[in-house]
């Protein structure tokens, strides 16, 4: 019995051995932590794109899809004919620059969708601090373009950060225009009205015939609350701190505008 | 093994019942007895919440914390996986034994119960080595857990005490409850233990589930007072995971029974043993590959709900930095099906008429290789600049495209046609139908398995002329058109073998011993798979303790590589291929399974 017993250890020990092993031999990437970058106003333009693409390749996450040329859009190489980001990236959209357009896109990634892509795009300032967004924004800069990220934009942006936020009752506009309002908070980037925006959501058109104004209020407040039948898939884009971005008259105003498209 | 000295035969059943009651008594007490210590522990972790906000983690000496708590929640789960597959593959067997009249399969569902008393006990003590750790090395994080869930965790407890009363009075009633009407309510106890069960796991599952896909109405700054509890027990992956956790339990469970019988099969010592554990590996083996069938579905179910919950963890998920991790799942599932194929040829020796369909395991052979390589190679696998450049663009020079899911799809179905061809063949191996209309229902059972062969290599190169988008809901057809064919074909089988001719009864027992190492693989690599697939779940939350909710700012937040996580997953498998081995053992030493006289 010493001798099955044996065999009976060396195929159980042999199988273990040979999985660790092909795992072992097979390429090795880690999930690193995005490491918080603090810069003073020194910073020079090689060290913003040294920080950069280390997030772009590493913790950033980025090459998961870009780079792959489906899930979105190429950008160290080229996309179609185009050359590397840097070189397009000033022309991407009329009156956004190429550091605009980057960090916009990063920030905001439902605002630029390209043709042929699906708008997975997360919005990256949810797990980067705004100092490593501007340092990938000097990295895809440096693809074939010019980096004009500085101390400037970095300062700028921590002093934002630093001022009182959401949940102070302070709103992030002063207008109760509605329509100012949907502009300013980028709802048309998701949801058509009129000849704007784009169907990601449900249109606004006609969406006071479909929708009373309590539950206009509750899908700004809480989107995953109720999800409208046929955009299942895009569950989870749409933001849920318009409550804190929003004073409680700007928030009203809105949902009487949008109560009132009949 | 099993043998009891020189004591007169007559007082053998006392003394083993005084053995099986104080070792399972014992073992019991204990977990129950550590389980129960902890929860001052734990309650006070829940109700100073904000003190223990000064200490964020401690230190594990050695191996560290991450390694310490990774072990702990691995083997638990692996013996949790074990005594909740069990059960169902006892509920199983008995009522087999019931309504079929075949009384083996009775002992076998009361052998097994026989062995789950002293792994339940192993499964608590591991449970409780869990919680001490998540207390003393995560104490912020359970803290979170504690604070939202104490509820469910209350409920968690009291379900286990049932479910461990449910579990003796199933075993220690089943002798005095073997005749009539108390038969059945035997049986019912096995159904309620199942329950309680399942209603432990499906609260177990919400709390992991919760770390992964945390609501919307959860964030950084919720206070836990504010939180609905049904809101986050009813999370995005809760049920998912659920559902792919009860069929792999059985999986599991079956892969595991297979094992022991193996074991005991090369330790038997006389043919009727032998024969009763051959019995015993082909009903486990049957069970495990049986379910593994339908575990792809429940996994797409899954993967679906992450995209749809979180496109971004999706794509870290299947593309990001675990894009090779699906590379090794690949392989060992086809390691799977190839041992459970394997195993079901070479039992074809042992059954009188089998050989007509021999010369077709070959070419059986041949489309599991094929599957198993397609299904294994790499596409767009997360690169670099420098790799990019190498492959002169986003795919492989050679290989292109090759690898995208209509391909993989397309090969995975085929492979589990190809396997439910092998259950099919080495069920009427033997048999001999005798209806009228046997030949012409042969003829519709081929057509479907040619029509979803078609619909499915039609679907997989058709995926290649259409989006990514709509390539993947290809998917649906291919799965929809292969379970149509196994329910379908299953169907006309059963009824058209109802009192068919014996070509011979089975020869249980001469079975080559080459096949049972095949099951020993088989239960390695289950294992070892449970471990992969448990590090992608909770890896794709990344530096995060609960998903955009609470970071991990630990030294070990970050994600570890695949060969790491290997070497942890080959560490926490051998610890409980260990501890299983000995709890066998003594279950050998307590009591000797009553055989019962095979039948064909």
């Amino acid at each position: 019995m010493w001798a099955t017993n044996l065999k009976i250890l060396g195929v159980t020990l042999g199988t273990i051995a040979l999985y660790t092993l092909v795992a072992n031999v097979i390429p090795q990437i880690e999930s690193e932590v995005p490491e918080e970058l603090s810069f003073t106003g020194e910073v020079t333009a090689a060290e913003l794109v040294a920080a950069g693409e280390e997030l772009y390749a590493g913790a950033g996450g980025c090459t998961a899809c870009h780079g792959l040329g489906e899930r979105a859009p190429n950008l160290l190489t080229g996309e179609g004919d185009q050359g590397p980001i840097g070189t397009r990236c000033g022309s991407r959209v009329e009156g956004e620059d190429c550091k605009a357009y980057l960090h916009r896109s990063m920030v905001e990634p439902g605002a630029f969708v390209l043709a042929g892509y699906q708008p997975i795009m997360p919005d990256m300032s949810r797990t980067l601090s705004a100092n490593q967004i501007w340092a990938v924004v000097a990295y895809l800069e440096s693809q074939g373009g010019q980096v004009d990220v500085t101390a400037a934009d970095l300062e700028a942006e921590t002093a934002t950060e630093e001022a009182p936020a959401g949940g102070s009752g302070v709103a992030e506009v002063a207008t109760t225009d509605p329509q100012e309002l949907l502009n300013q908070m980028q709802c048309l980037a998701c949801h058509r009205l009129g000849s704007q925006g784009q169907e990601v959501g449900p249109p606004f058109d006609g969406i006071g015939g479909r929708r009373d104004a309590a539950y206009i209020r509750g899908s700004i407040l809480d989107p995953a609350a109720q999800v409208a039948p046929g955009y299942e898939q895009f569950a989870g884009i749409m933001p849920t701190n318009f409550g804190e971005r929003l004073s409680a008259a700007q928030l009203e105003a809105v949902v009487d505008f949008l109560a009132g498209q009949r | 093994m099993g043998h009891d000295g020189g004591r007169p035969a007559a007082l053998r059943p006392v003394i083993e019942s005084r053995r099986v009651r104080w070792a399972t008594a014992t073992a019991l007490g204990a977990g129950l007895a550590l389980l129960v210590a902890v929860l001052p522990a734990w309650a006070q972790e829940a109700a100073g919440g904000a003190a223990a906000g000064a200490r964020e983690y401690g230190q594990f000496p050695g191996i560290g914390s991450r390694a310490a708590i990774w072990i702990a929640a691995e083997v638990h789960l692996m013996f949790a996986a074990f005594v909740l597959g069990v059960p169902m593959f006892a509920m199983v067997a008995e009522a087999i034994g019931i309504f079929g009249g075949d009384e083996r399969y009775d002992r076998l569902a009361k052998e097994f119960t026989r062995l789950l008393l002293i792994a339940y006990s192993a499964t608590a003590i591991w449970g409780a080595v869990l919680l001490f750790f998540l207390t003393t090395l995560y104490p912020r994080f359970w803290s979170h857990m504690a604070s939202i869930f104490e509820v469910s965790m209350w409920i968690y407890v009291g379900l286990f005490f049932l479910e461990s009363f449910t579990l003796y009075l199933y075993y220690y009633g089943w002798e005095r409850m073997q005749e009539g009407g108390a038969k059945y309510a035997h049986w019912g106890l096995a159904i309620l233990l199942n329950v309680w069960g399942t209603a432990v796991m499906f609260i177990a599952d919400s709390w992991l589930s919760y770390m992964m896909s945390p609501p919307a109405t959860v964030t950084t700054d919720t206070a836990s007072g504010m939180v609905q509890l049904w809101s986050v027990i009813n999370n995005a992956t809760w049920m998912p995971i659920n559902i792919h956790r009860v069929i792999a339990n059985v999986v599991f469970g079956g892969a595991v029974v297979a094992a022991y019988a193996a074991y005991r099969f090369l330790a038997a010592k006389s043919d009727e043993e032998r024969a009763h554990y051959d019995w015993m590996g082909y009903v486990g083996n049957l069970i495990a590959i049986g379910a593994l069938i339908v575990l792809p579905f429940a996994g797409y179910y899954l993967g679906r709900e992450i995209y749809e919950y979180n496109e971004q963890m999706g794509i870290t998920m299947m593309g990001g930095f675990m894009s090779w991790l699906w590379i090794i799942q690949a392989f060992l599932i086809g390691v799977l099906f190839l041992a459970g194929n394997y195993y079901l040829w070479v039992g074809m020796q042992r059954i009188p008429g089998a050989e007509r369909f021999l010369p077709y395991t070959k070419w059986m052979l041949l489309v599991l290789i094929i599957g198993v390589i397609v299904w294994a190679t790499p596409h767009t696998m997360i690169a670099d600049r420098a790799e990019l450049e190498a492959m002169g663009g986003s795919h492989h020079p050679f290989l292109g495209v090759l690898g995208v899911m209509s391909a993989k799809n397309t090969a995975v179905n085929l492979m589990i046609l190809t396997t439910f061809l092998s259950f099919l063949l080495y069920r009427r191996a033997n048999k001999r139908p005798v209806v009228s209309w046997a030949r012409a229902a042969t003829l519709v059972q081929s057509a479907l398995f040619v029509i979803a062969a078609a619909i499915v290599l039609f679907y997989g190169v058709y995926g290649y002329f259409v989006t990514a988008i709509v390539r993947i809901g290809f998917s649906v057809y291919q799965v929809l058109a292969v379970l149509f064919t196994i329910v379908g074909v299953t169907a006309i089988d059963v009824f058209m073998l109802r009192g068919a001719e014996s070509r011979g009864a089975v020869r249980w027992g001469k079975m080559p011993e080459r096949s049972q190492y095949a099951l020993f693989v088989l239960v390695v690599t289950f294992t070892w798979l449970m471990g992969l697939m448990g590090f992608a779940r909770s890896g794709i939350r990344q530096h995060w303790h609960v998903w955009e909710v609470m970071r991990d700012t630990s030294p070990w937040a970050a994600t570890p590589a695949l060969g790491y996580a290997a070497t942890m997953i080959s560490a926490c498998v051998l610890i409980f291929l260990g501890l299983i081995s000995f709890i066998f053992w003594l279950g050998g030493l307590v009591e000797k399974p009553q055989l019962v006289p095979k039948r064909g």
